[in-house]
């Protein structure tokens, strides 16, 4: 069996098609590129994919994987071509690589994502938006409710504070600022930038009029440093 | 504000506050996106129920597809904003505007509906009030697109007479074109609005409604209807495309991003259908059946495979087990298919142990459970239907399958036929019961476990171009009963039982039977906030019989009258092939119980082959 990780965008003409949306247009595309892809066995087979890490609906990426296996080889640059030919406007193949017989999945494996955050809130200057986020982040704790899917989205109090690993403004101009931030994404925590620009919003009482959140990367952690997740298995094609 | 234009506005602002914003992005794998600089027809598609319904619906795909292959032509599809889209809609001024621009379709040169089921009027009313297009076809102009409709129920065009400027009536593939040939002279011309419509006229299949007048009686039934000036014909035939050999069939469909009814390839393998049920109105408005040639599908098919990706393909028609050689084109695609796992679907196979054998070798992934339509209760009442199943071939099939390891069954049946008595209705539970111990009968090792016999009885509803067209439908009190009754009846913990809200059914009965008096009531309902009426969060009666109230128009004129057989119908003038004559005669033969025999055996003189273009029964 071939395993195989494509890393790919998610562009504004797709950002609000869910993640079971997107499992069907990959079938879908997989089908159309005639790419060898794997069915697992039993009753009911499916096409062996499986996605990264979720992303919200409206939320644009940069870097989102999917782990294909394949009943017999192609080139990766071959998979990348064929499959940037039958995929709708905004998803686009950046790169793959073949992996070793038993690597880690995508999910499991992530711990990182980055984000770009773009929000709008008219008359407020650079420095005084920067101090807010610094005082947003030195804060002991940062209490939020929760809805805890698994538990009939009963609200939970939680601390997002140790989710956070790092949030800065990047940049001002006429009203938008743009906040990059790093949070924890994975099976060992896991935040969502909406859920943190909601705590923002609660802490400052800001008018946010409108946020566009962008994932940048997505990182695996490798030998105490934080790596892309192409790099994590093999070699990057 | 802080947007470049309104299609920005509508896709960061509108959508990103909608629950499924994916029923409004519009670049689908497979949709056609042109340059408006670069046509000169712009065409709104209409399907006016939520997306998941409307993209599931064949002649739409048909349509567009055919469309958007004319070089000029740029066609886009527009469905009925959920009332969440819609709100946001009307807060922000954005009008309704076709999926792939995200132009507003108020300035296109044709905004055509397809009339699926009555149910979807008021969406009508209330999508071209959302595209701010005036909702009488007399208060528009030159400035204004033309409005057009066609679909099954355009066969009694009445009750929307004053909102669409002409309706298409039967087919539409080669009457649309022809449409479009017409207004391309008319629009260099730089004609007037009635000019066109006049000229459209000349079109077999169209119908404008204002040049037909109506005269009434006194007791308000329909004394005239004639067209008011010597060029347009006094009674317009429905079109049928004569030989489906060759005739259009798009080689892709729109792949959707969220989940649809309907999500897979239908591949149409015949129109029309001869076994003649009573009740059936497509049994007989799509008449002639005609096939497509098992070459020719299998060609199609694997085009559509291959531009859609798509896993399932599902063989449309009225009845699948009529297709004259099923098997051969099964094994065809069976063997093409099977090892890229594409699987087959068979919706309106009558399940009988041949077709079961079918169905276990084929079908991909097995259905838990089997559906079957007996229709009525007893043998009285099926032979008043012509519907041609007898309880021994009811339970031999239903046995079959039980003997290999089924164990939900659905049966479905219809309350409210015409001679209908609580026999008939004891009828039901009875039957139900005899399914029951069939299963028992299987040995406890062989039978599939938790056995669950679900019963649906919807409620008759008598169509135009039926032998009940002249039936009165029971009134709702009845109806409950009948449901009050069966539900008692047959009470059994294996068996469950559905059945439909009579008083939707009440006014589909009466839109369906209706004349041009209901077009006022239709606004007034609208104005009164109807809409979504097929879906019971929506449907509201208490404002449906206000507004029969404030237009003075009375129910049951329509839905619970029984008719003279000679009374002049609201749809007489309308020719669907089936001559009135014939629906006559089988009116009289349902009173005394007579069958009429399917008539791909030998003729039975319904008329259909009369019709010019599609003289084609053998
Ligand atoms: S003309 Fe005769 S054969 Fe043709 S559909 Fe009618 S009854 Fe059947």
């Amino acid at each position: 069996m071939i395993g195989i990780r494509l890393k790919f965008t998610k562009g504004s003409e797709v950002k609000y098609i869910s993640h079971l949306d997107l499992m069907r247009v990959f079938q879908r595309a997989l089908r159309r590129a005639s790419i060898p892809i794997s069915y697992s066995s039993g009753f009911n087979p499916h096409q062996e994919i499986s996605f990264a890490a979720p992303l919200s609906l409206g939320v644009t990426s940069n870097a989102e994987y999917v782990d294909l296996k394949l009943t017999e080889p192609m080139d990766v640059r071959e998979i990348r071509r064929r499959l940037n030919n039958s995929l709708p406007e905004g998803i686009r193949i950046l790169a793959g690589i073949e992996m070793g017989g038993n690597h880690k999945s995508a999910m499991s494996v992530v711990s990182h994502s980055r984000y770009s955050i773009e929000i709008y809130i008219e008359n407020l200057s650079y420095c005084e938006l920067k101090s807010k986020i610094e005082a947003f982040t030195a804060q002991k704790d940062i209490r939020i409710m929760k809805k805890q899917p698994k538990k009939g989205f009963e609200l939970k109090e939680t601390d997002i504070k140790p989710l956070i690993v790092s949030m800065k403004l990047a940049g001002s101009k006429e009203g938008k600022h743009t906040i990059d931030c790093l949070l924890l994404s994975g099976s060992r925590g896991n935040l969502k930038p909406e859920l943190l620009m909601e705590a923002f919003k609660e802490f400052t009482g800001y008018d946010i009029q409108k946020i566009k959140i962008n994932r940048e990367q997505v990182y695996a952690e490798k030998n105490g440093k934080l790596v892309d997740l192409l790099e994590y298995e093999g070699f990057q094609a | 504000m802080k947007y470049d234009n309104i299609k920005e506005y509508i896709y960061e602002e509108l959508l990103s506050k909608v629950e499924k914003p994916g029923r409004y992005i519009g670049t689908e794998w497979n949709s056609v996106h042109k340059n408006p600089e670069e046509v000169d027809i712009r065409f709104a598609f209409c399907f006016p129920d939520v997306y998941e319904v409307g993209m599931s619906h064949l002649g739409m795909k048909i349509l567009y597809h055919l469309l958007n292959n004319q070089k000029d032509i740029f066609c886009e599809r527009v469905f009925a904003p959920w009332p969440d889209m819609e709100e946001e809609m009307r807060k922000s001024g954005i009008k309704l505007f076709g999926l792939e621009s995200r132009d507003f379709i108020d300035s296109f040169d044709f905004v055509g509906f397809t009339l699926q089921y009555e149910m979807s009027y008021t969406n009508i009313v209330n999508m071209l009030d959302l595209a701010g297009i005036p909702l009488r076809s007399g208060e528009r102009n030159e400035g204004h697109p033309f409005i057009v409709a066609g679909g099954p129920c355009a066969f009694n065009p009445e009750p929307l007479y004053d909102i669409i400027d002409f309706f298409m009536l039967g087919e539409g593939e080669e009457q649309l074109l022809e449409v479009m040939e017409h207004y391309r002279r008319w629009k260099s011309s730089r004609g007037t609005r009635d000019e066109f419509l006049k000229t459209a006229a000349s079109v077999r299949g169209v119908y404008v409604p204002k040049y037909y007048s109506v005269e009434y009686n006194k007791d308000l039934t329909i004394k005239e209807i004639k067209a008011i000036c010597e060029d347009i014909p006094a009674k317009i035939r429905k079109r049928v495309i004569k030989n489906l050999k060759g005739s259009y069939f798009p080689d892709k469909i729109v792949v959707p991003f969220i989940d649809i009814v309907h999500d897979r390839i239908m591949l149409e393998i015949f129109r029309g259908c001869t076994r003649g049920c009573r009740f059936c109105q497509a049994g007989m408005i799509y008449r002639p059946v005609r096939e497509r040639e098992i070459e020719e599908l299998v060609e199609i098919a694997d085009k559509l495979i291959e531009s859609s990706g798509y896993e399932e393909i599902s063989l449309s028609s009225l009845s699948t087990g009529d297709f004259s050689n099923l098997n051969e084109l099964v094994k065809r695609l069976v063997s093409k298919y099977q090892s890229s796992r594409i699987g087959l679907s068979f919706p309106s196979l009558r399940i009988d142990s041949f077709s079961l054998k079918l169905i276990r070798e084929v079908q991909k992934v097995r259905k838990s459970g089997l559906t079957f339509a007996p229709e009525a209760g007893t043998q009285r009442m099926r032979n008043v239907i012509n519907k041609g199943v007898d309880e021994e071939d009811l339970i031999n099939s239903v046995g079959a399958a039980f003997d290999t390891g089924y164990s939900k069954v659905k049966l479905y049946f219809m309350i409210g036929l015409p001679t209908e008595t609580m026999e008939d209705i004891q009828g039901i539970a009875g039957l139900a019961f005899k399914v029951v111990d069939r299963y028992y009968q299987v040995p406890k090792e062989k039978r599939g476990k938790g056995l669950n016999v679900t019963v649906s009885a919807s409620s008759f509803v008598p169509k135009p171009f039926t032998p009940f067209q002249w039936e009165p439908q029971d009134s709702i009190d009845t109806l409950m009963d009948k449901q009050r009754y069966l539900q008692k009846a047959i009470k059994k913990k294996q068996i469950t039982f559905n059945w439909h809200d009579p008083y939707v059914s009440y006014m589909e009965a009466v839109f369906a039977r209706g004349d041009r008096k209901l077009c006022d009531v239709l606004i007034k309902a609208w104005e009164l906030g109807c809409k979504f009426d097929g879906w019971d969060q929506y449907f509201n009666f208490n404002a449906w019989m206000q507004a029969f109230k404030e237009t003075g128009v009375d129910l049951d004129f329509y839905a619970a009258r029984r008719r003279e057989l000679d009374e002049i119908l609201p749809w007489d003038h309308i020719d669907v092939g089936v001559t009135k004559k014939y629906l006559r005669s089988e009116y009289k033969k349902s009173l005394k119980g007579e069958l009429t025999r399917d008539c791909r055996a030998a003729c039975t003189g319904c008329g259909i082959n009369l019709l010019q273009e599609g003289g084609v029964c053998k």
